[in-house]
């Protein structure tokens, strides 16, 4: 990197080669990063332990059959109630749709062991048992399908204007614009979409061990920690990550396959379709279902424990919610800025490896929190790292995923015809982050990075298993008193997490609005 | 009487130095003790804001700080088993006889001698070898809602396997800890095939799918759900106590049952191997095993001392019960035999 670029002068020569393999280094220092707690645990699973039991078992098979009902069950309901509102808050209009449109972002202040927690309680009072994979799928799909709704409804809105424009033109309703035209072109953002809230699906542990559904997540923590079997759990990982990675693959195969470069903005509200009578109503139904049961769960349970209601002092509360907010800003920046270059790096470099390492760089995000969080300490521990760097250096790694891949969809929409203007007049990567890249990737960024600070504040495994002494957060607090059966106490603390988890939200609503 | 009066100034003098002497040597302790503060760091499975009222207090008394980390047990084990030398633990407290069991077992404890914590902790309640000490106790009988259950019907535990309970009985998950040492309780007191058959006959009873939590199984008892479960003590006592209206009458039309004999389980707190103030982890351990301060342990959770029963009147209200004989010792062994044989029998 040399100064001239970071001015950007337009008239610098090639030099481009070298600042390129600099970007090379980047990813595969990332990867690095990436993989290293996952090699270091296969390592010691693998070679430091004598016995071997590598088979499933009885409850290896359970545990594996209910991980793949409740993928396929959430990532099917989550799909359409996703891409319904996405596409009914984007194209459509009708009475109450910008409020609708905003509040689609509520459920993701609301972590699944939250809502889980709280159902189940609430129900228990009222003798109804919330139990079994029908409740956990409802549950997850309540928690995630925002990520769906969020990637589906910015391509509904940014991309395909005009072809929309012209099917309508050529008398084509809008259901069948709809499938023919908006859904194929929105599809890799709807596929990431899925990928994502699959992605939570498969990590999600305090939800499916409340609600006693057999999941990989857990048995694996159990195969580790309980039987004592490093190599039984290792074996289980490895399926989680198959999954995974089958996600993943399918998400990029999907986006390969309706790659459509699309930058015109449109400003129209020519293609809009007015929904009157009981078509609005319907439509306002559907949209304020989700996210008013979000609400609902916990508010109900909160109007029903307020008189057990146990607080900390306030200087208590104060402090664990500092420490979530502090380790969520700082993680958040540190893995958004990684994301952006890992993006940028797969754009310049067209090699496979580039594109592998990337695609690596991103399988945190498919490693349960808590084993990862394993593979942090036998790494670190020896080597005496601060717990804190550690925890950083986990949510970074399980994170990064979270916003690349709104990123890595954003990109693609980028025709690679600019690039190539801008590079045929002299201007190397750095020059055509800032001038053209930065400035059309700002909207999916702030999307990402509230992804990202939601789920750091959120997050439970690694958080439980890497912070130092003394260095409790809000979601570590309410974990300890909801696995002590001691709602009451948790209470305090769960509304600051959904407190925070709003905030986050409602910062996303200048991103949704512009789109309008 | 007579004396030299020279003797004064050389009395004074010699008094002096001596004391300069103490002055001294009590600095050198005194900056000795600067550059190593006196602390010590818990890993603890238990998460009771009182827990660490009685940790002050300690720190009062005695000057050493507490450090604390809560955790899951079994993550903590874990934890420090990935540390291994370099573990800042000095103390670790876990709940329930298979975790004590596991972190014996991959040799997380150091043995300690204390004739304190001999005298303060029965025989049964701590490692004969010297490497845990139980801190409090629980215990884990049947409970029922005497319109659906005649409490008379049942006495002990093998009772609940009869035909007449099917389709009364609601029952703690597999993966919960609590269920699997009941089951090696009666592995350790009735054999294996006697315990097999035994675990076969209350799933056979069994009325709903598996509960995850006692709490939600207790109330399922109050609202008549359920006739019968088994569970711990202290979840029926925090909802009795519970400044929820509704819980609170739940709870009442709930019966503890005391069959004979009634398996006890334990709080529990041992010297880490790699700690490295292991004299502080000794004297948290004593102070917090001593009677006077035991009984705040246990309060915290309504649970029971180390020895009697304590002065909660909500416990006391329930009645006073013959402990299992087996050990804690014993417990832990058996867990994996009683987890196999809960699976094979479909307990889930």
């Amino acid at each position: 990197m040399t100064p001239s670029t970071i001015q950007g002068a337009p008239a610098q020569g090639p030099g481009r080669s070298s600042s390129r393999s600099w970007l090379l280094l980047v990813v595969i220092l990332a990867s690095g990063l990436a993989l290293l707690p996952l090699l270091t645990l296969l390592k010691d699973v693998l070679i430091n332990r004598g016995e071997s039991r590598l088979e499933l078992g009885f409850d290896g098979l359970r545990q594996v059959r209910g991980t793949l009902l409740l993928v396929a069950g959430e990532g099917l309901l989550g799909a359409v109630v996703g891409t319904a509102i996405g596409w009914l808050t984007a194209v459509c209009r009708f009475p109450g749709r910008r409020w609708l449109r905003i509040a689609q972002l509520v459920p993701m202040a609301f972590p699944a062991y939250l809502l889980a927690a709280s159902l189940i309680d609430w129900g228990s009072h009222r003798g109804l048992r919330i139990h079994g994979l029908g409740w956990a799928i409802v549950l997850l799909t309540l928690a995630n399908y925002s990520y769906v709704f969020l990637l589906s409804t910015e391509s509904f809105s940014v991309s395909g204007r005009r072809l929309l424009e012209a099917s309508r033109s050529l008398g084509v309703g809008p259901w069948r614009s709809f499938f023919r035209v908006a859904l194929p072109i929105a599809l890799p953002s709807i596929g990431a979409g899925i990928a994502l809230s699959a992605m939570e699906v498969v990590n999600d542990l305090g939800a499916v061990r409340l609600l006693g559904v057999p999941s990989l997540s857990a048995g694996i923590l159990d195969r580790w920690q309980v039987d004592g079997d490093p190599q039984g759990a290792a074996l289980l990982s490895l399926v989680a990550l198959g999954i995974v990675a089958v996600l993943i693959a399918s998400e990029r195969q999907l986006r390969q396959r309706s790659r459509r470069w699309n930058l015109e903005g449109g400003t129209g509200s020519a293609h809009v379709w007015h929904l009157a009578g009981w078509r609005a109503a319907l439509a306002q139904l559907f949209c304020v279902l989700p996210p008013l049961i979000a609400v609902a769960i916990p508010a109900l349970w909160i109007q029903q424990g307020w008189q057990g209601l146990q607080s900390e002092s306030f200087a208590e509360l104060g402090q664990l919610a500092s420490r979530s907010l502090g380790l969520a800003l700082i993680a958040t920046g540190v893995t958004c800025l990684g994301s952006l270059l890992l993006a940028i790096c797969r754009r310049w470099s067209p090699q496979p490896l580039v594109q592998q390492l990337s695609f690596i760089a991103g399988l945190g995000y498919a490693i349960p929190g808590s084993v990862l969080a394993l593979g942090l300490i036998v790494l670190g521990g020896p080597l005496g790292f601060s717990p804190v760097l550690l925890l950083l250096w986990g949510y970074g790694d399980r994170f990064i995923a979270v916003s690349k891949q709104g990123l890595d969809a954003a990109l693609e929409r980028i025709p690679p015809s600019i690039d190539e203007t801008a590079t045929s007049l002299g201007c190397d990567w750095l020059a055509v982050l800032r001038r053209i890249h930065l400035p059309l990737l700002r909207g999916p960024l702030l999307v990402g990075s509230l992804l990202v600070f939601v789920d750091v504040v959120k997050e439970l495994p690694i958080t439980l298993a890497l912070r130092p002494f003394d260095f409790d957060t809000l979601a570590v607090r309410v974990f300890q008193y909801a696995s002590d059966e001691r709602v009451g106490a948790a209470m305090a603390p769960a509304v600051m997490i959904m407190a925070f988890g709003l905030l986050a939200a409602f910062a996303l609503v200048p991103t949704l609005e512009q789109r309008d | 009487m007579r004396f030299k009066l020279t003797a004064i100034p050389t009395t004074a003098l010699g008094t002096t130095a001596l004391a300069a002497t103490t002055l001294a040597s009590a600095i050198g302790v005194a900056s000795m003790a600067q550059n190593r503060p006196q602390e010590v760091n818990v890993y603890s499975g238990r998460h009771y804001n009182t827990d660490k009222q009685l940790y002050s207090e300690f720190t009062r008394r005695t000057g050493i700080k507490v450090n604390l980390l809560e955790g899951k047990d079994d993550e903590l084990i874990q934890r420090l088993k990935s540390e291994g030398s370099k573990s800042k633990a000095d103390l670790l407290v876990l709940v329930d006889a298979a975790r004590l069991y596991r972190a014996q077992e991959a040799n997380l404890f150091r043995s300690i001698s204390s004739p304190e914590l001999k005298k303060d902790v029965p025989a049964n309640l701590r490692d004969p070898g010297g490497r845990w000490f139980a801190l409090t106790r629980r215990a884990r009988p049947m409970m029922v809602n005497t319109a659906a259950v005649n409490p008379k019907s049942i006495r002990t535990y093998a009772d609940l396997a009869k035909p007449e309970f099917k389709g009364k009985l609601c029952l703690r998950n597999r993966a919960s800890v609590y269920s699997q040492s009941l089951v090696a309780d009666e592995l350790v007191r009735r054999g294996a095939a006697a315990t097999q058959k035994w675990v076969r006959g209350v799933v056979a009873n069994r009325k709903e799918p598996f509960f995850t939590s006692d709490t939600t199984m207790v109330r399922a008892v109050g609202q008549g759900q359920c006739g019968a479960t088994i569970a711990n003590q202290y979840y029926l006592a925090r909802l009795l106590s519970s400044d929820n209206t509704a819980d609170r009458a739940t709870a009442k039309k709930v019966r503890v049952v005391w069959p004979n004999p009634t398996h006890v389980n334990v709080t529990a707190g041992g010297v880490t191997r790699s700690s490295r103030n292991p004299e502080e982890a000794r004297r948290l351990l004593e102070f917090l095993a001593s009677p006077t301060s035991g009984e705040g342990y246990a309060a915290a959770n309504n649970e029971y001392p180390l020895k009697g029963w304590g002065n909660n009147p909500t416990l006391k209200a329930f009645g006073t019960f013959k402990a299992s004989p087996v050990s804690m010792e014993q417990l832990g062994r058996r867990n994996r035999e009683a987890v196999q044989l809960m699976t094979q029998a479909g307990w889930e």
